[in-house]
């Protein structure tokens, strides 16, 4: 992708970005610590249309949310990491599932499934390697891992509702 | 000695307050500090007890004034930079060659009119070639046009203005301060400055590693102390060597910028800009009398179309060079119009130099009138160009009509 920086003495400096969707995003770091975002006029190919303006704060922020920096996997449905053929996700058990109540050993869910479970993040605790012992609570999350195929074969079981 | 506080603070009040209504109506602050100036100068009457003529604290005022003219110039320095002009590319270079030397021939232009000697002719040329970087920029941002690709070509164009405004000072103040008569010792003092000047931002970048190194300090209170002692005694010496003090100033600005410590000298340094600089406008309108302002209008209204003029046919030209549109060009034109706080530090350098009072007051009114003008003209600049193109097209039909 092609970034092309540019100074606007007094004013602060230009960054023009074309995104592979053939767009062109232009973000103005203002002197002052502003930013600003701006995109083609496309009724006017000789304007700018601007897209918003934001505080120093602000822009940190945003910059972390575009970013995947402003991540809390417990506030998140779900969230994947992939190494290789190897995918961890985050998935959020509803209080009605059918799962609530039983034991991981019950349902075998590393024997159905090929998934393992490794860490269960309920409000209060967090259960890091849970026992085949362990009793699933509503509206916790499940760290998980394993391939692509068992994950989805994990996550067809896991919405079935009680 | 006791007045003097009270008369400063009398006066912050007044640029204060007139600062904040010229800002709630979106003007340029620079005139209205001028006009505030100008009448609580000494040439306005009085009435008893209640006199708000700045008598005690004039000189006072005054210095601050020319403190003001120093940050302001050690700013431009900061932001100036030799290398990023030259990155700015060939068509920016070309535009602004265009945009100084249309300017530059409608202040000789006007001054032949008026029938000026030679000395006050080259002010005025300073004056009516030197856009305003404050409010060029303001306007951008408050337009929002900062992303558009005309601004880029703008802000280059006002880079170039700023290299031209600090040649021509140097040449004014040989010109006009040292009081030289014959044309060989005005040329001498004038390549002598720059030669100085030269000299010094050789030296600048040769010795930057000790600079670099010598302001490596953590204490921000010392850190200021230390480059406001650079600035005062650059100028300070320049003075001695008979280049204008704000040269000086702007010399150590122009080397400083290229210091790794550039960004945070720049960042200490507005509030002092803004401060002093006000009180510069004040105390420049305080030298002015009201009265004379009237014989000024006639020569600020040339001077003020000609103005127009140069900028829409060196933007137009600027614009075709860096291959925009029209509308953009026309955009490049009516932006630059701004005229404002080194038009005003060119009439000084005239009134330092002891010429035509009447400077002065064409660079008030001159001034007073594009700080308006100029941001209208911008906000507009679309609508003039399709209303020039709609006329332009009618009279070209009208023949086969």
């Amino acid at each position: 992708m092609l970034v092309k920086e540019i100074d606007l003495p007094g004013i602060g400096r230009k960054f023009v970005m074309e995104t592979k969707a053939k767009g062109k995003m232009i973000v103005i770091v203002h002197d002052n610590g502003t930013r600003e975002l701006y995109i083609p006029d496309p009724a006017d190919p000789d304007e700018r249309l601007s897209v918003g303006s934001f505080t120093d704060d602000e822009s940190r922020k945003l910059a972390g949310i575009i970013g995947g920096m402003a991540y809390k996997p417990k506030a998140l449905e779900n969230l994947d990491i992939e190494i290789d053929d190897l995918v961890i996700e985050w998935h959020r058990i509803d209080p009605d599932s059918e799962w609530i109540g039983k034991t991981i050993g019950e349902l075998k869910v590393r024997q159905t499934t090929g998934v393992s479970i490794i860490a269960v993040v309920e409000k209060e605790k967090k259960n890091i390697v849970p026992g085949p012992d362990f009793r699933f609570v509503g509206d916790s999350v499940l760290v998980i891992a394993g391939e692509r195929q068992h994950i989805k074969l994990f996550k067809e079981l896991l919405a079935i509702k009680a | 000695m006791d007045a003097v506080v009270f008369e400063i603070g009398l006066a912050l009040g007044l640029i204060a307050l007139v600062g904040l209504v010229s800002e709630k109506f979106r003007f340029s602050v620079i005139p209205f500090y001028i006009i505030v100036g100008m009448a609580m100068g000494p040439h306005m009457p009085h009435f008893g007890i209640l006199d708000f003529r700045f008598i005690e604290s004039y000189e006072f005022i005054e210095f601050m004034g020319r403190v003001g003219v120093l940050f302001l110039l050690f700013y431009l320095g900061l932001e100036f930079s030799i290398s990023r002009l030259l990155k700015s590319g060939k068509s920016i270079v070309a535009g602004g060659a265009f945009y100084v030397g249309l300017n530059f021939v409608s202040g000789l232009l006007l001054g032949w009119l008026l029938g000026f000697p030679l000395k006050e002719t080259m002010v005025v040329c300073g004056i009516m070639t030197s856009s305003s970087t404050a409010i060029v920029a303001k306007v951008l941002v408050d337009l929002k046009r900062t992303a558009n690709p005309e601004t880029e070509i703008i802000m280059g164009m006002i880079m170039f203005d700023d290299l031209f405004i600090a040649i021509h000072m140097s040449f004014l103040s040989g010109l006009v301060l040292s009081g030289a008569t014959s044309v060989g010792a005005i040329l001498k003092t004038s390549v002598f400055a720059l030669a100085f000047i030269l000299l010094f931002i050789a030296a600048g970048r040769k010795f930057m590693k000790y600079i670099d190194a010598a302001l490596e300090i953590k204490s921000s209170e010392l850190f200021l102390l230390t480059v406001s002692a650079l600035l005062f005694i650059t100028a300070g010496l320049s003075e001695t060597v008979h280049v204008a003090e704000a040269i000086g100033a702007l010399l150590i600005g122009l080397v400083l910028a290229d210091s790794v410590h550039g960004k945070r000298i720049e960042h200490m340094i507005v509030p002092f800009r803004d401060f002093f600089g006000a009180m510069f406008f004040f105390s420049f309108g305080l030298s002015i009398d009201p009265m004379s302002l009237g014989g000024a209008v006639g020569a600020a209204v040339i001077g003020v179309l000609l103005t127009i003029a140069a900028n829409s046919i060196s933007g137009m030209i600027a614009g075709k060079i860096a291959g925009v549109s029209n509308k953009q060009s026309a955009n490049i034109g009516f932006t630059l119009v701004s005229r404002g706080e080194f038009s005003i530090i060119m009439a000084s350098i005239g009134k330092a130099g002891g010429l035509l009072p009447v400077l002065q007051s064409f660079a008030v009114v001159y001034v007073l009138i594009l700080a308006v003008l100029g941001p209208l003209l911008t906000k507009e600049s679309k609508a003039i160009y399709m209303l020039t193109k709609a006329v332009g097209a009618k009279f070209r039909r009208a023949p086969q009509e």
